[in-house]
């Protein structure tokens, strides 16, 4: 495997909707500290309407790092901080006056593991939009449908709404979960390795699932999956020790890297 | 032996894949057979520790059976539902010690478990860091301090202090409200139902914060920050995931400090008043049922008056076995409808 030998056709994709793209959330001088330690080195990228964006990347290079600041998760955390500017839209969502719970209703997260919430299938999904609609009833039933329908559940568990959320299997857990992240109708949603603990049956529904939502979205997607990367992005960011390394289409990343460490990487000759 | 016939086989294809093995056997034979019998010691040295608690908890049960005897055969039934405890007369009923005792308990509960959870969720959803360890020792602290202490500090400080400044308040500002003011009437004796009360909201407190505490802490963070990813605020997260989520061990910590609460003896004994009677106002002195048996064994002469006693005691084991029984149920009944 020294050479990499992909047959599909290099279409410079990137130069040709370059004009269409529309920027949604937009990274600028980005640098994070864990305490005194920099995981984060000056991460400059883009996020772009109707598309997916993959960041790859060997273990604890700062993916789910980058993915924890676009939503504000590390504001949890005492000794975490940021500098430099995330633009959504036109907010700099890094302002200390940012509110961080308008933030994360447009900015939906799905993890690693699974994460049902401790209530009823039904109440899983009703939960987020109750935070902020206060619908009748048919109105909410019609809204949590709508979600499980999107996340390709609908049909699997129609018929016991009233079942606990734990009750489900992994992969349905986490269709669950991406299903109640898109009823709040977020305008961004980034995804931590939302696969790694899944079945290859259930991880192919949810790269089907992803590929369907990004139309109507912006996806950010951190996995260690290089074929699943390819499968299922536009953009392809690669990061090795808080920087990132490399960032651009899909295509050319996984054919023509111009960098030394991002061709190793996808070749698997290191991470 | 029906297996015999395969051994043999089992034994050619040992010797013969090296002699040496034989010997080998012997040896191990006998290492094995020496665990073995250290096993069996063991077995039967840990069925006995299991043994010991059925014996010593059916011994007090029978005991206490045996010594209420005497005062079942002479009251009956009665004896649960008279008010009056006259040793002159040795004309003896519960009913005040059990709403004394069941009272004292309620009170201590509607305080310590909102406040409780309330300090738990602080602790682990809020608070900065370096609070955390002062306010988790001095809880543990709380919980350290020998319910004497608490009975002699309710006695001298607490129980006037109430009496001077807020029994008043409570009677006047109740004055004209109709149930409430039943419930708050005068005058201010300092001690009574309500202190005794108070007095075991604090003593539970530590037992239902650092119960819950622990299981708030075991909640995985991940979960949380779905929680939040959704834009939940602290309380939203505290009210819909942590609580749900931690409902088995917050029970068990609220029943473990309710047990506590309906036996405690000495801190009662101190402030409640020892007046064995009921009365509408929680202000008034009464009694519960350890505070009574502490007051009076010591002069209760006669079988009937000790045996009594000895009702009163079983009648509050009954009370505690219904309260752990009733728990069970309400997290099976739970856990139940959440996991159909």
């Amino acid at each position: 495997m020294s050479t990499v030998n992909f047959t599909i056709p290099v279409v410079t994709h990137a130069a040709s909707s370059a004009s269409d793209l529309s920027e949604k959330v937009t990274v600028k001088n980005l640098d994070f500290y864990y305490g005194d330690h920099r995981a984060l080195k000056n991460i400059n990228v883009s996020l772009y309407h109707g598309k997916v964006t993959a960041f790859i990347g060997p273990s604890g290079c700062g993916k789910s790092t980058l993915l924890r600041v676009l939503n504000r998760m590390y504001d949890l955390y005492p000794n975490q901080r940021a500098t430099g500017t995330v633009r959504l839209d036109n907010d700099d969502i890094l302002e200390p006056s940012q509110d961080l719970n308008l933030l994360r209703a447009k900015v939906g997260m799905v993890f690693q593991k699974p994460t049902p919430f401790p209530m009823t299938i039904y109440e899983n999904i009703a939960f987020g939009i109750r935070l902020y609609e206060n619908l009748p009833k048919p109105e909410l039933d019609n809204r949590v449908q709508q979600a499980l329908q999107r996340a390709a559940l609908w049909n699997e568990v129609k018929d016991k709404l009233d079942a606990n959320g734990l009750s489900l299997s992994g992969g349905q857990q986490q269709r669950l979960c991406i299903a109640r992240t898109v009823a709040v109708r977020p305008e961004v949603i980034l995804f931590d390795e939302p696969c790694s603990a899944l079945d290859p049956i259930s991880t192919a529904k949810i790269e089907e699932l992803i590929d369907e939502l990004k139309e109507d979205y912006t996806i950010a997607i951190v996995t260690h999956n290089m074929q699943q990367a390819a499968r299922v992005s536009d953009f392809t960011a690669f990061m090795y020790l808080g920087e990132l390394v490399e960032y651009g289409d899909t295509t050319r990343m996984f054919t023509t890297p111009s960098d030394r460490r991002t061709q190793d990487y996808i070749t698997g000759r290191f991470g | 032996m029906n297996s015999s016939g395969d051994r043999p086989v089992v034994d050619v294809a040992f010797q013969s894949s090296a002699a040496v093995s034989v010997a080998e056997k012997v040896d191990r034979a006998k290492v094995l057979q020496k665990l073995r019998l250290g096993d069996t010691i063991f077995r039967h040295v840990t069925r006995l520790a299991a043994i010991t608690v059925l014996v010593i908890l059916s011994g007090i049960i029978g005991s206490l059976i045996y010594g209420s005897i005497p005062a079942l055969e002479k009251f009956g039934f009665n004896f649960l539902i008279t008010e009056s405890w006259n040793p002159v007369t040795e004309q003896f009923g519960a009913m005040s010690p059990i709403y004394g005792t069941i009272m004292t308990s309620l009170i201590a509960m509607l305080i310590a478990v909102p406040v409780g959870l309330f300090i738990a969720l602080f602790l682990t959803e809020l608070c900065p860091m370096w609070l955390r360890r002062p306010i988790g020792i001095a809880i543990e602290l709380l919980a350290g301090i020998p319910s004497i202490i608490y009975g002699i500090w309710g006695l001298f400080v607490f129980a006037p202090f109430l009496q001077q400044h807020v029994q008043p308040f409570l009677i006047s500002a109740f004055g004209d409200i109709p149930v409430l003011s039943t419930l708050f009437a005068g005058p201010p004796y300092g001690i009574g139902v309500l202190t005794a009360g108070l007095i075991l909201a604090i003593m539970v407190l530590p037992f239902i914060t650092s119960i819950s505490r622990d299981v708030f802490e075991a909640v995985p963070p991940v979960l949380k920050e779905a929680a939040y990813g959704l834009g939940c605020t602290t309380w939203e997260v505290a009210r819909y995931v942590v609580l749900p989520f931690t409902r088995v061990g917050v029970i068990g910590g609220v029943m473990l400090a309710l047990g506590r609460a309906l036996g405690e003896t000495m801190a009662v004994t101190f402030v409640i008043g020892n007046a064995h009677r009921i009365s509408g106002s929680i202000m008034a002195p009464g009694t519960t049922i350890s505070a009574t048996i502490a007051n009076e064994f010591t002069e209760a002469v006669g079988d009937i008056y000790t045996s009594s006693l000895i009702t009163l005691g079983l009648i509050l084991f009954v009370i505690t076995f219904i309260v752990l029984a009733f728990a069970r149920l309400m997290l099976m009944r739970l856990n139940g409808r959440l996991g159909q």
